[in-house]
């Protein structure tokens, strides 16, 4: 049931990133709204789903690496349309429905028979520790898709020649701020999910730290971030280094998915 | 039938169209006139620097052209012979298409100026202020310049920027949230760099400093610009202060080196700079270009952003054609519903007029009844007719909406021999108030 639910969620949510990137780029106004009606539809149907997997289970729908990728993809979905109605950075559209729609895609396609969740991740720290840590990765995904559209920008103000992107993406600025102001967010998110991983782990296996990816490329990807914070403060860099240094850092950050559903 | 007779910049020269042109105050008058010494029964007169036009209407369907031209030569004392190889005469639906496709900016010296919309909009409130307009032409204009605006933002025929001044402010726009309160150096007291700082004046730089090597030419462009001016020597501490740098001196060699922009953006920390250099030979070293946020256009880089802009035009144009071809069949059909006038009061003549016919028939046999009853009979007869009329004027009315209605009438006609010249088919004076009802049907 779960299942098929989230299959329509799916096309629901391809429609709607259609709709809003011809939208977007060919400047239809209608079309972007039908876009955006069709993504919140899509919104409303993946919240369904993890309702519908989570009374079954009767547990947070955070039990596993697909799930976690589910609840992933529909953060980053609710980032997006509250950033769709509340800003003028309408050119999102054609980053983040994307990649919340692969996050779905990767926990629809993955998922996990019920049988390998450990009793352990019911446990409202864990589910504490995976919601903060979730929340966190969705912001940096914000900050992610506007360093991504801030590089097209720049390369097209720079190459002189696609006029079309000039004017289909907002204005440098408002891409460098957005996408700093989620860093701003993101990053201490990221910093408690991790804290809050470490202490889980040493409660219940009793160490700290192991070597695997689902530790390792979350602080990789916090040093990456922290880096970049420290150099926006301390030296004042901004534009396209930052950009880039996010786009890495939020690189690193999706990296910690391998380890959890190998 | 509507007639359209003009001319543009594409049909005469600059020195004609000064004569021919019309001051507005002066419009009222000559509307008047038109009406009264032609038979148009419905007028406006469209004059703009690049065009004469005057659209009109003749209620007998009669052809307009001859006397409108013979009114314009009179008009202005322009001689009939050379008037005449300078017009154009549109006629039935070409007039329609021709007014929305001046009003969408197609037939505009610059492809797609938004100007024009404005103009059209102030001629036909001219036009209407003074009377001159009617059922027709109010529905051709107020269709007609929402339709504009539909294709307009649909097409994105306006969008682009088509002058260099105007580009590099467009440009600047696609940089900073907000160009009002940011800051702006200008380097050379020409009139190019005048222009361009003017543009950027215009959306809302306020904080102008104008610098040339000759101080005094600096104080005057600052003075008219409202900004300041500071010495030739230290605009390099500007550099790292200002957001947009527009340069168009006359130097033979570039006077912005890239080693002097490297210090700016290092105490920039980050705030990006444009810079506009519309001087030949250039004022500031290509390779300045390079540095990380610094974004530098050249006369040549304007330039193809103008082409650039001129081409999407070009294609919004193609589609701007396909959308008004859609609105003129609209108008099309309205003005169809509007013609069903006669032949509905002609069926309804006819039919009313059997039934008077019909009544005096058995107006003997009817005599044994009170003249309550008698009533009762006429009104049985009347609503009878009524209830039979009904459906054939809805499915006319219909069929106007489909565009049908023309070939729908002539058969209505040849049924119920509408054309026969017999006294009872003389319906046909009521027309207008029907047909002014069938247009607010669809």
């Amino acid at each position: 049931m779960a299942r098929a639910l989230l299959a329509v969620a799916l096309a629901v949510h391809l429609v709607g990133i259609a709709l809003a990137a011809v939208g977007e780029l060919r400047h239809r106004e209608a079309v972007a709204r039908a876009g955006a009606l069709a993504l919140a539809a899509a919104w409303l149907l993946e919240l369904a789903t993890l309702t519908a997997i989570g009374l079954a289970a009767s547990a947070f729908p955070l039990r596993t690496g697909p799930e976690y990728l589910l609840v992933l993809g529909w953060f980053v979905l609710t980032l997006h349309l509250a950033l769709w109605y509340r800003s003028r950075v309408r050119a999102a559209a054609l980053v983040l429905p994307p990649v919340a729609a692969l996050m779905v895609l990767a926990g629809f396609l993955l998922a996990d028979p019920p049988s390998r969740t450990s009793p352990l991740t019911t446990q409202g720290w864990f589910v504490f520790h995976t919601s903060i840590a979730t929340a966190g990765v969705a912001a940096l995904a914000v900050s992610f898709a506007m360093s991504l559209l801030f590089l097209v920008k720049e390369r097209a103000l720079k190459t002189k020649r696609s006029l079309r992107v000039l004017t289909a993406l907002p204005t440098l600025e408002a891409l460098d701020r957005i996408g700093f102001q989620a860093l701003l967010y993101g990053f201490p998110l990221l910093t408690l999910g991790i804290a809050t991983g470490m202490v889980y782990s040493a409660t219940v296996h009793d160490h700290i730290w192991i070597w695997g990816a689902k530790e390792i490329f979350p602080v990789i990807a916090w040093a990456v971030f922290a880096g970049l914070l420290w150099a926006r403060f301390a030296r004042g860099v901004r534009g396209r280094r930052s950009a880039i240094l996010a786009i890495a850092g939020f690189a690193f950050a999706l990296l910690t998915f391998v380890g959890m559903v190998r | 039938m509507l007639t359209l007779v003009g001319m543009s910049h594409k049909s005469a020269p600059l020195d004609l169209r000064e004569r021919a042109c019309f001051a507005e105050n002066a419009v009222p008058d000559a509307l008047a006139r038109l009406l009264a010494s032609t038979t148009v029964s419905e007028a406006m007169i469209l004059a703009t620097c690049n065009r004469v036009e005057i659209l009109c209407r003749t209620a007998d369907g009669g052809v307009a052209a001859p006397a409108v031209t013979a009114f314009l030569a009179r008009e202005r004392g322009i001689e009939l012979p050379v008037l005449e190889r300078h017009l154009y005469v549109r006629e039935g639906l070409h007039a329609a298409r021709h007014l929305y496709a001046v009003a969408c900016g197609l037939d505009s010296m610059i492809l797609g100026e938004p100007q024009i919309l404005g103009q059209v909009k102030r001629a036909y409130a001219v036009a209407r202020g003074c009377g001159a307009t009617g059922v027709v032409l109010d529905r051709l204009l107020q269709h007609g310049i929402a339709a504009a605006k539909r294709v307009r933002t649909a097409t994105g025929i306006s969008r682009h920027a088509v002058s260099i001044a105007y580009a590099a402010a467009t440009l600047a726009r696609t940089i900073f949230d907000d160009l009002s309160g940011r800051s702006a150096l200008v380097l050379g007291a020409g009139k190019m760099t005048e222009l361009a700082a003017r543009h950027l004046v215009s959306q809302g730089v306020r904080d102008l400093v104008v610098t040339n090597r000759t101080y005094s030419r600096a104080l005057q462009l600052a003075e008219a610009l409202g900004g300041t001016s500071v010495a030739w020597d230290t605009f390099g501490e500007e550099l790292a202060r200002v957001d947009i740098v527009v340069t168009g001196t006359a130097a033979a060699h570039p006077v912005v080196t890239r080693a002097q922009v490297r210090e700016a953006v290092r105490a920039r920390r980050g705030r990006p700079l444009f810079i506009v250099d519309i001087a030949v030979p250039r004022d500031v070293e290509p390779a300045v270009g390079e540095l990380d946020g610094v974004y530098l256009y050249d006369v040549d880089d304007l330039q193809g952003a103008v082409d650039a802009a001129m081409d999407e035009r070009r294609r919004a144009a193609e589609e701007a054609w396909r959308m008004l071809d859609v609105e003129v069949v609209a108008f099309d059909r309205w003005r169809q519903s509007v013609d069903l006038g006669p032949t509905i009061a002609a069926l309804s003549g006819r039919l009313h007029a059997l039934g008077e016919d019909e009544l005096r028939r058995f107006a003997r046999r009817l005599a044994g009844l009170s003249p309550e009853q008698q009533a009762v009979v006429r009104d049985l007869a009347r609503s009878l007719i009524q209830k039979v009329l009904h459906t054939p004027i809805v499915s006319l009315k219909s069929a106007a909406v489909r565009g049908e209605a023309s070939a729908r009438a002539a058969l209505y006609r040849e049924i119920f021999g509408l054309d026969d010249p017999r006294p009872d088919a003389e319906g046909s004076g009521t027309g207008p108030t029907h047909a002014i009802q069938g247009g607010k049907d669809d």
